[in-house]
C-alpha cells in the first residue's frame, strides 16, 4: 500500500525537526504509544496499543531512521507486529519552511499484513491521513505548550551513556480531548490507527 | 400404475427443514465440545525463527497449545497429495502446522484448544512468532519469472508441466488460410460457501472409537485420511457429514489441517473438540481457483473451421498442490467444448505462488477453458466478418459422430470420449430462446433511445460423473418404509428428493416412504465423494441398481408367499400383487418380515416370522445363496465420464457514461441427459448462473505484491446479490440420454457456471466493439478500456 499526505505545523522547521526527533515528545504525542526505547543510534523499539472494535491489540516493533538531512528530509523504516497484524513500512518525510510554519510531506510504502491488512485495508489510507493530522496537531500543542509534566519526569531519568533510554507515555486523563478523539477514531478505523501510530511515531523518534 | 417419479418436478423434501431452521449443520453438533483456534501466518513467505507459546500457559481455560514440534509420527509428515500424477514432478503439500517456513498468508502455525472460541483466540494473541520474511511470489508473472522461489527445491516454481496433442498442430497452423493469436486471462475467485469449513471430533476411550463430523464433500476420503494420520484402524473411525451449507468444490479437499488436528486433540485430551472457521479464515486458509493466463494460436479456413489449435497456459496453483493437477487437466481437455478442431496441442505449466492453495471450484477449470475457446470462436468470426453462430456451427461435432474420441486423456485417466449429444440442436434452441436473429432490430431500437446493448454466446461440454464408483444400500423395513444410504455427501443438491424419486420408481414404493442418508460412513463405508457433477450419475445409478436388487428379492419372497410366479408380480405403492388378480397381494413390509426368519418375536409383525409360523420344514430358513433381510446393495462404476453440454446467451447493456454493466436477458439451453427432477436441475442452473455472473463481473482475489489478500471479507469481496443476478433466466432442456448408465443421466451441478464469463465477455465486446480478453471486468475496467481505445484512435 502506498499513501502520501501532508500536514502543516504552526512552528518553524527547526522546532518541528527537533520535536519530532525527541523521543519524549514522540511518546507523548503518538496516539496509543506506550513506550519508546532507544536501541541504537537512530533506532528505537516501541510499543503501541491501538485499535478498538474488532481489530484491536498491542503492536511491538522497531523504527530505524536513515538519510537524515536536518530540517529537510529523512527516511524511516518501520516494522511492527501484534495480534491484529503486521506493518512493514518505508516512509520518506520532507520538511519545508513556509514562512514560520512547517509543511511536512510524507510518502509511505507499507505492507500491512494479518487481519488489519485483509479486513481493514480499504480504510487504512484515509485513516492514516487522519491520524497523521491528529499527531501533528499534538506535536504542535507540545511545541506551544510544552510536554506534560509526567513525560518530562519519565524522560529525565534514564539515558546514562550507553544504556537504553526508555520513554513511557504519561497517563492521559480520561475524557481529555486527546483521549476522546483517539477513542472515536479507533472505533472508526480499528487497527489502522496502529499503522498510523507506528508510521508517525517512527518519523518523530528520529533525532537524538 | 403409480405416476413415474423420475422426471417429475417434485418439490424438495429437505427444504421445509432448512427454511424452518431445523437444518443441522456442523456448528449445531458438539455443543459440549472444546473449541480450537488456529494461529495463521501474517506473511506470504517467511521462515519461522522461533515460536514462543509460554504466555499461553497463563491463559485461563486453555487445554492445549501446539506447534509443529508437538506433532509426531504421520502427523508430523506433510498432508497427503491426494491425486498424484506423473506430470506432477514437484508436488508439495503443507504440514498440519507449519514446520519451519510459511508459504501463504493464512497458513496454520499453531493450534490452541480452550473452553470456548473466545478464550482460544485470546490465547492465540499471546503467542509470539519470530518470522524472517522472504520475498513473496505473487501472480503468474512473478512465478514464471522465478526471480524468487516459493519452495527452494522447486526450480522455476514449476510444479508440473502437462502436454497433450491430437494431430500435427504445427503443420495445421502452417497451412491454414487464416491465423490468429490471442492472450486471455481469468482471475482468481473462490467457492465461498456460506457455511465455511468445520469439524467436530469425539473419541471414546471405552471403545477406542473416533467419531468425526465434518462439513466435507467426502466423508469416506476424510475417514481414510484420519485413520492413516492418527494410526487408527479404518473400522475404528466414523465420519459423519451433517447438513452442509454449500461446498462448491472447496470442501472436496481433505484432510484440512484442522480436520486432523481436531481429531488428534479429541484423542489426546479425551474431550470432544470443535473447529469452525470464520469468514476471514475461509478467505485466507481454505482454497481458491480460476487464476490462469492463456495464449492461443489458431488456424482456420474461410468458413471459420478450426484447422489447428495450439494453446499454452499458465495455472497459478497457490502454495501447495494437495489436489494435484485436476484443474489444469480439465482446462486443457474441456476447452474443446462441442468442437472438433483439425489438430490440437496444449501445454500447461502449473506454478507455485505464495498464495492460498488452488483446488476445484464449481466448474473446475472449465470456465477458463470455455472462455478461451469461445473468445477464440468470436475472434475467428470477427476476423472473417461472419455471424458468430455460423462459425460455431461449422465446428460442432455432429450427432452421428458419437461416441466422439478426442484422442486425449481426461481428468480420470480415461479417454476424452464424448458419449452422446446433439450440439446443432442446442445451437438452434439457444438462438431461438435468446432471439439471436432478431437482435439487430433490438439493438437499433435501443440505440434510438441512446442505449447500448450487446449479445454474447458461449457453448460448453462438461465431463460429468467421473469414477471410480459409488454404491448404495436400500433397506425395506418391516414397516414398509425404505431406508436408503449412499456414501457421497450432500451440500444442498436435493439428494433426499432426487434419490428418493429414483427408488420410488425402481422399487415401486411411495416417494414419501423413502428416506435417504448420505455421507455417513456408518451406513455406507465405500464411496468417493461429491464433485465433478457426479452425484446423480454415480449415486443415482447405484441407488437405482440397489433398489432393483431389493425389488428382485421382494418379488422372490412374495412369489413364495403368494404361490405365484415372479413374472406375474408387480410392486405398486409398496404392495406386491399378482397382476390382474385383486386381493392376491402382500405388503412390502410383510415381505420384509418374511425375509428375516426369527426365533424370537418382539411384536405382532415379528410373530409372523418366527419358526413355528413360516418356512418350509424341508429347507434351511435362509437359503444357501441368500441372506436375511429385505435389502439391496449395489455399486455403479462406469468405464468413463458422461458428457453433458449446453449453451448460454446473454444480452447486456453498458452505460455509455458510467460503464455500468447490466444483464437484460440470460438464456440457457442445457442437456444433462435424463432429468431426474427438472425443478432441481433448474435450481442448479440458477445457482450456477449466479456464480457465473459473480465470476464475470464482481469476484476477484485482490492480492497485493506482498501476498496479502486485501479483500478478505464480504465488505470487499463482491458476491452477487439477488439484485445482480438476472431476475429471470430462460431455460430450455434437451434430453440426450447417456448410454453409459441405466437411467441415461448426465451431471448438472456445475454446468450453470461454466460459460458465464465467456458469454458475458462476448456480450460486452459486442456492445462496445472493444476486445474483452480478461475477466472479470468491472465498470472501472471497462471505462479504462474505452479511454484506451479513444487514446488509440487519436
Amino acid at each position: 500500500m502506498r499513501f502520501t499526505g501532508e500536514n502543516t505545523v504552526a512552528a518553524p522547521v527547526e522546532r518541528v525537526w527537533e520535536a519530532l526527533l525527541d523521543p519524549r515528545v514522540l511518546v507523548a504525542t503518538i496516539p496509543g504509544c506506550e513506550q519508546l526505547e532507544a536501541t541504537g543510534e537512530h533506532s528505537y523499539a516501541m510499543t503501541v496499543t491501538a485499535g478498538v472494535a474488532a481489530i484491536k491489540g498491542t503492536y511491538t516493533g522497531s523504527c530505524t531512521l536513515a538519510d537524515l538531512e536536518p530540517h529537510d528530509s529523512l527516511q524511516m523504516h518501520l516494522v511492527g507486529a501484534g495480534a491484529p497484524g503486521t506493518v512493514d513500512a518505508t516512509v520518506a518525510v520532507r520538511f519545508a519552511d513556509q514562512g514560520g510554519q512547517t509543511l511536512l510531506t510524507y510518502d509511505a510504502d507499507a505492507v500491512v499484513g494479518g487481519m488489519v491488512g485483509g479486513v481493514g485495508q480499504r480504510m487504512l489510507t484515509s485513516v492514516s491521513r487522519r491520524m497523521a493530522a491528529e499527531f501533528f496537531g499534538n506535536v504542535e500543542g507540545v511545541i506551544a505548550g510544552g510536554l506534560p509534566a509526567a513525560a518530562v519526569a519519565a524522560g529525565a531519568g534514564p539515558g546514562a551513556e550507553g544504556g537504553p533510554a526508555v520513554f513511557t507515555a504519561p497517563a492521559r486523563p480520561a475524557g481529555s480531548p486527546l483521549g476522546e478523539r483517539s477513542f472515536v477514531l479507533g472505533m472508526a478505523v480499528g487497527g489502522a490507527l496502529a499503522l498510523a501510530g507506528v508510521v508517525l511515531g517512527g518519523i518523530l523518534g528520529r533525532r537524538r | 400404475m403409480t405416476t413415474r417419479m423420475v422426471g417429475a418436478p417434485v418439490p424438495r423434501v429437505e427444504d421445509e427443514r432448512f427454511v424452518t431452521g431445523r437444518g443441522r449443520y456442523l456448528d449445531d453438533v458438539g455443543r459440549d465440545a472444546l473449541h480450537a483456534a488456529v494461529l495463521r501466518s501474517p506473511h506470504a513467505h517467511a521462515r519461522i525463527r522461533s515460536i514462543d507459546v509460554d504466555a499461553v500457559l497463563d491463559c485461563d481455560g486453555v487445554h492445549a497449545v501446539w506447534t509443529y514440534d508437538d506433532l509426531d509420527g504421520p502427523m508430523a509428515e506433510p498432508l497427503p497429495l491426494l491425486i498424484p500424477h506423473p506430470d506432477l514432478t514437484h508436488g508439495r503439500t503443507q504440514h498440519p502446522l507449519a514446520r519451519d517456513q510459511v508459504n501463504y498468508v493464512g497458513e496454520a502455525v499453531a493450534l490452541v484448544v480452550a473452553d470456548d472460541r473466545y478464550l482460544a483466540e485470546d490465547a492465540l494473541a499471546s503467542i509470539v512468532v519470530d518470522y524472517e520474511p522472504l520475498p513473496p511470489v505473487v501472480g503468474v508473472a512473478a512465478a514464471r519469472a522465478a526471480e524468487h522461489l516459493v519452495h527452494d527445491d522447486v526450480p522455476g516454481n514449476l510444479a508440473a508441466r502437462g502436454e497433450q496433442s491430437n494431430g500435427d498442430v504445427a503443420a495445421a497452423l502452417e497451412s491454414a488460410p487464416h491465423r490468429l493469436s490471442l492472450d486471455l486471462e481469468i482471475e482468481r475467485s473462490a467457492s465461498m460457501p456460506l457455511e465455511g469449513r468445520g469439524v467436530v471430533a469425539r473419541f471414546d476411550p471405552d471403545n477406542g472409537r473416533l467419531q468425526v463430523w465434518s462439513s466435507t464433500q467426502t466423508s469416506t476420503g476424510l475417514r481414510a485420511a484420519l485413520a492413516a494420520k492418527l494410526g487408527l484402524d479404518l473400522l475404528a473411525v466414523d465420519v459423519i457429514t451433517p447438513d452442509v451449507g454449500g461446498g462448491f468444490g472447496v470442501k472436496i479437499n481433505h484432510p484440512w489441517p484442522e480436520e486432523v488436528l481436531v481429531a488428534l486433540a479429541a484423542m489426546r485430551l479425551g474431550r470432544p473438540v470443535k473447529f469452525v472457521e470464520d469468514r476471514r479464515e475461509h478467505f485466507i486458509a481454505s482454497a481458491h481457483e480460476r487464476g490462469q493466463l492463456h495464449h492461443v494460436e489458431v488456424g482456420f479456413d474461410d468458413d471459420g473451421r478450426v484447422l489447428g489449435l495450439d494453446v499454452r497456459f499458465w495455472h497459478d496453483n497457490g502454495a501447495y498442490t494437495p489436489y494435484g493437477l485436476i484443474v489444469p487437466i480439465i482446462t486443457s481437455t474441456q476447452l474443446l467444448g462441442p468442437y472438433k478442431p483439425g489438430a490440437y496441442h496444449v501445454v500447461f505449466d502449473s506454478l507455485y505462488t505464495n498464495t492460498v492453495i488452488v483446488t476445484p471450484y464449481r466448474g473446475a477449470g472449465r470456465p477458463q477453458g470455455c472462455f478461451v475457446m469461445e473468445r477464440t470462436m468470436d475472434a475467428i468470426a470477427a476476423a472473417l466478418g461472419k455471424d458468430r453462430t455460423e462459425v460455431r456451427a461449422v465446428n460442432l461435432i455432429q450427432p452421428d459422430e458419437f461416441p466422439f474420441d478426442h484422442g486425449l486423456v481426461f481428468q480420470d485417466g480415461r479417454e476424452l470420449e464424448y458419449d452422446s449429444g446433439d450440439y446443432p440442436a442446442l445451437l438452434a434452441k439457444i438462438k431461438e430462446l435468446v432471439g439471436w436473429d432478431e437482435f439487430e432490430t433490438f439493438r437499433a431500437e435501443m440505440a434510438a433511445e441512446g442505449r447500448r446493448v450487446g449479445l454474447g454466446l458461449a457453448c460448453y461440454v462438461e465431463g460429468t460423473g467421473v469414477g471410480p464408483y459409488e454404491g448404495a444400500h436400500v433397506h425395506v423395513e418391516t414397516s414398509g418404509k425404505v431406508k436408503v444410504a449412499t456414501g457421497l455427501t450432500t451440500q444442498g443438491q436435493g439428494h433426499q428428493t432426487a434419490f428418493a424419486q429414483i427408488v420410488a420408481d425402481a422399487l415401486g414404493v411411495p416417494f414419501e416412504d423413502v428416506e435417504v442418508t448420505t455421507g455417513d460412513t456408518r451406513r455406507m463405508a465405500y464411496a468417493v465423494g461429491t464433485f465433478a457433477s457426479r452425484a446423480a450419475v454415480m449415486s443415482g445409478s447405484a441407488i437405482h441398481l440397489a433398489a432393483l436388487r431389493a425389488r428382485e428379492k421382494a418379488l422372490r419372497i412374495a412369489a413364495d408367499a403368494l404361490e405365484a410366479s415372479v413374472d406375474d408380480l408387480e410392486i405398486v405403492d409398496g404392495v406386491v400383487q399378482v397382476r390382474g388378480t385383486p386381493g392376491a397381494s402382500i405388503d412390502l413390509g410383510t415381505v420384509a418380515v418374511l425375509s428375516n426368519p426369527l426365533r424370537y418375536a418382539f411384536d405382532e409383525a415379528s410373530k409372523a416370522a418366527t419358526q413355528f409360523s413360516v418356512g418350509d420344514p424341508g429347507k434351511p430358513p435362509v437359503a444357501e445363496d441368500d441372506e436375511p433381510g429385505l435389502e439391496g446393495k449395489d455399486f455403479y462404476s462406469p468405464q468413463r465420464s458422461t458428457f453433458a453440454a449446453g449453451m448460454h446467451a446473454v444480452i447486456v447493456e453498458t452505460d455509455p457514461d458510467t460503464a455500468e454493466i447490466s444483464i437484460l436477458k440470460y438464456a440457457v439451453v442445457h442437456d444433462c441427459g435424463r432429468l431426474v427432477n427438472p425443478l432441481i436441475v433448474e435450481g442448479q442452473i440458477h445457482g450456477g448462473v449466479a456464480q457465473g455472473v459473480g465470476g464475470a463481473l464482481y469476484e476477484r482475489m485482490a492480492y497485493d505484491d506482498a501476498g496479502q489478500l486485501l479483500n478478505a471479507s464480504f465488505m470487499d469481496f463482491l458476491m452477487p446479490f439477488v439484485t445482480e443476478v438476472p431476475g429471470s433466466i430462460d431455460i430450455d432442456h434437451l434430453e440426450t440420454l447417456s448410454p453409459l448408465n441405466p437411467l441415461g443421466i448426465k451431471g448438472a451441478g456445475e454446468a450453470g457456471v461454466i460459460p458465464g464469463s465467456a458469454a458475458i465477455a462476448a456480450a460486452i465486446e459486442d456492445a462496445e466493439g472493444i476486445p474483452i480478453t480478461a475477466m472479470p471486468i468491472s465498470p472501472s475496467q471497462l471505462f479504462e478500456l474505452r479511454a484506451a481505445r479513444l487514446e488509440e484512435e487519436r
